[in-house]
């Protein structure tokens, strides 16, 4: 797919007729075709507001209630478990006036009350005076609502990303906004040495243009004062670039060199890495660096599922990501706020439960793999079924958890080499084929002893049996000698007591 | 279930409010730079204080008020809550308490008068179902009248605690030892009380008298836009 959804999406489309959940911003389906669609599935009503199946009196009044698709699993009719996780203080039956029942009312009030007026945008305040109830309660379910687009999310008026999408880094907001606006089709801007084409009016930027880091995207000042930019953005979100300062920001390989050379030595300390780049601010270091493709960032995610040591040695050489990275070789628990994006999968695999998480990592790891992203892929791969069998399952989750990492980023590095030189990327594969090879030699290595090993316990079994086969042979004459032995003391034993009869009967006759 | 204390018992009880959540009614009546913010609202104890803050903040951007608000809000319910805090602790008088609550509120357009009797003893009382029930049976329509009735009766009650506190007080200081005469001096000094026992002496019969009906009778009236201009330029021009 090409958007990443996640993990709370992967629930199977739900079964609800009457919510007709969207991918993230895509065209809003026309009403005519939408009912159309949804009309079957109802028994005799057509398809009406959410709260009550009456019937209204012509298809075009009907009111379609827009949801993100990763809400789909939210039903008026009761309390899901996404709930139950995310405003735990409901549920745990702690403070009297925090039950299920009080939840349900709060949410199903609030829900209700912006299902009135969708168009517009339903605040706290107006919320809190409407209900009797204490006013943290309602804030804490309002803004659950909220972030989870149940409430005040109209596509028409995505004016900012839902909360827990700011939280990503942009990286991750590549991926997710799969732009269906206006300016999506104009390749982000062709960065000539000397020359910027404006992204929606493809003419030359002369004075100055505006550029947004959010989307990568430039717009020449009259298309951005006419405001001829995408849904998802404002008019905040873009920095004014003057163009005579514009040479200074194309990234030469040289400087990437530096930049990666800095960060696997003074890892997360940017200041210092600024200095090493030289000429450029820590924030232009961070920006790019996090622009990246992940080539890097998948050798250094692959050594976390592996367990063993030999293999982080060599990762650890070849990972140009922060050295703190590497360090981490054990168990370290997932929500590492050090780097961004791994606190952000923690964040969302935390959210979504183990169970979808492991099952979106899978489908994200095979989706890749048929991608074939350079041979780092299959590496992991290859790598992955090898020691599949010696992963403890509290390993396995933290695979599955930076398997879903790694999908992301090399999802996002997918969409973002069109953008960046190829040579970057290229510079980095390089040298994976080697670490390839020395990694399968030690492989090879590691096998043959074990193999020995087996085989020479084989041969010690062997012996023994061919030994325990002898002493039964032994055993079985002396058997045979013992019964021989028997057999003759007998016969002498009835030889005797003849003659002994004999013997008395002579002497009685005689 | 929490079990009742009896009607009779002259223990004192630890203060708290007396309906099944201990919920503090919070009033605000902000004036900064002209401009005045009226609101009303029930805080849940056990929040941190952290929240007042971003309660503060959110209140103000929904409402558009200049930034000054926001601290001002804050300061207010922090106030108000100290102050309740300060009552925890300390003991109240529960004797036969059976409390008249007086309704008299203007929501938007809706004018509410009524009186009824509540039982100050009862601690699983709610003050939210009842609105609740209220608004049903009556047919309101404001969906904000609800709480503000919950809230005028919280708002009631909480003096009616804290006039018991007090109470407690001045007969713990005034009669040291003197456990007997704890009863009149509680069903004396807290006027609002009503005793029962003197109520039905009288007739036997627990029906009202006819001269009280349209006093315990709810009134509920729908106001025009001029009435309700000119109730509220009157309520301004009163504490001025």
């Amino acid at each position: 797919m090409a958007s990443l959804e996640p993990p709370a999406a992967v629930t199977p489309p739900s079964s609800k007729p009457n919510l007709l959940p969207l991918p993230s911003p895509t065209i809003i389906t026309p009403s005519a075709a939408a009912l159309a669609a949804v009309a079957p599935t109802t028994s005799s009503s057509s398809p009406a507001t959410l709260s009550v199946a009456t019937p209204l009196p012509t298809p075009s009044d009907a009111e379609l209630v827009h949801i993100p698709s990763y809400s789909r699993w939210f039903s008026l009719d009761g309390i899901s478990e996404c709930e139950i996780r995310c405003l735990p203080e409901f549920f745990d039956s702690r403070s009297p006036s925090r039950n299920p029942r009080a939840y349900k009312y709060i949410r199903d009030s609030i829900i209700k009350q912006f299902r009135r007026n969708p168009s517009s945008k339903i605040t706290f305040t107006e919320v809190r005076k409407t209900l009797a109830a204490d006013v943290i309660s309602i804030r804490r379910v309002f803004d659950f609502l909220d972030a989870w687009g149940l409430i005040n999310y109209s596509p028409a008026a995505l004016s900012k990303p839902l909360k827990w999408e700011e939280k990503d880094s942009k990286t991750s907001q590549h991926a997710a906004d799969s732009p269906a606006g206006p300016s999506s089709d104009s390749t982000p801007p062709v960065r000539e040495t000397t020359k910027w084409l404006c992204g929606s009016c493809k003419s030359v930027c002369s004075i100055a243009c505006f550029a947004s880091d959010k989307c990568d995207l430039t717009l020449c000042a009259r298309c951005f004062v006419r405001g001829n930019y995408r849904v998802g953005l404002s008019s905040s979100d873009f920095r004014r670039v003057e163009i005579s300062d514009e040479m200074k920001t194309d990234w030469t390989e040289k400087e990437t060199m530096q930049l990666l050379e800095a960060v696997m030595h003074y890892g997360d300390d940017w200041k210092k890495v600024a200095q090493h780049v030289g000429g450029r601010s820590e924030k232009d270091c961070i920006t790019h660096f996090i622009k990246l493709p992940m080539g890097e960032k998948l050798a250094g995610s692959a050594e976390f599922g592996s367990g063993i040591n030999k293999l982080n040695q060599m990762k650890d050489d070849n990972s140009s990501n922060s050295s703190s990275s590497g360090k981490r070789l054990c168990l370290s628990p997932l929500a590492d706020a050090s780097n961004p994006i791994m606190a952000q999968a923690a964040f969302l695999s935390a959210l979504a439960g183990t169970a979808v998480a492991e099952a979106a990592a899978q489908a994200a790891v095979t989706a890749v793999s048929k991608v074939g992203h350079g041979e780092a892929n299959a590496h992991f791969r290859s790598l992955h079924g090898v020691q599949g069998l010696q992963i403890t399952r509290a390993l396995r989750r933290q695979v599955m958890s930076y398997v879903f990492l790694y999908s992301d980023a090399s999802i996002t590095s997918n969409g973002s080499n069109k953008l960046k030189s190829s040579e970057e990327a290229r510079s980095g594969v390089n040298t994976m084929p080697e670490e390839k090879v020395n990694v399968e030699e030690e492989l090879r290595t590691v096998a043959m002893v074990q193999m020995k090993h087996i085989q020479e316990k084989i041969i010690h079994f062997e012996e023994i049996d061919s030994q325990i086969d002898k002493e039964w042979k032994q055993m079985e004459q002396m058997r045979d000698i013992l019964f021989y032995d028997q057999l003759n003391l007998l016969k002498h034993e009835r030889s005797i007591r003849k003659t002994g009869q004999q013997a008395a009967e002579g002497t009685r006759a005689g | 279930m929490k079990p009742l204390p009896s009607t009779s018992s002259k223990t004192p009880v630890k203060f708290r409010m007396p309906t099944s959540e201990n919920l503090v009614p919070i009033r605000l009546d902000i004036e900064v730079d002209g401009q005045r913010f009226k609101d009303a609202f029930t805080w849940n104890l056990s929040d941190p204080d952290s929240e007042i803050s971003v309660f503060a903040k959110r209140t103000q951007k929904d409402l558009k008020l200049p930034l000054a608000f926001a601290t001002q809000i804050a300061q207010s319910i922090q106030t108000q809550l100290t102050e309740f805090r300060s009552y925890q602790g300390q003991e109240m008088l529960t004797g036969e308490k059976i409390v008249p609550i007086k309704l008299d509120l203007r929501v938007n357009h809706t004018l509410i008068k009524d009186q009824f009797l509540w039982d100050f003893n009862n601690f699983d009382s709610d003050p939210e179902e009842f609105a609740k029930t209220f608004c049903n049976d009556l047919g309101i329509e404001d969906p904000e009248v609800g709480p503000a009735v919950a809230f005028a009766i919280r708002e009631q009650l909480y003096e009616i605690a804290i006039q018991s506190v007090a109470t407690a007080r001045e007969s713990r200081n005034a009669k040291k030892g003197r456990r007997g005469e704890y009863s009149s001096i509680s069903s004396r000094s807290t006027g609002a009380a009503l005793d029962l026992m003197k109520l039905f002496s009288n007739r036997y019969s627990v029906v009202r008298k006819r001269k009280e009906w349209d006093v315990y009778e709810p009134m509920v009236d729908i106001l025009s836009n001029e009435e309700v201009n000119a109730l509220e330029s009157m309520e301004e021009r009163k504490p001025r």
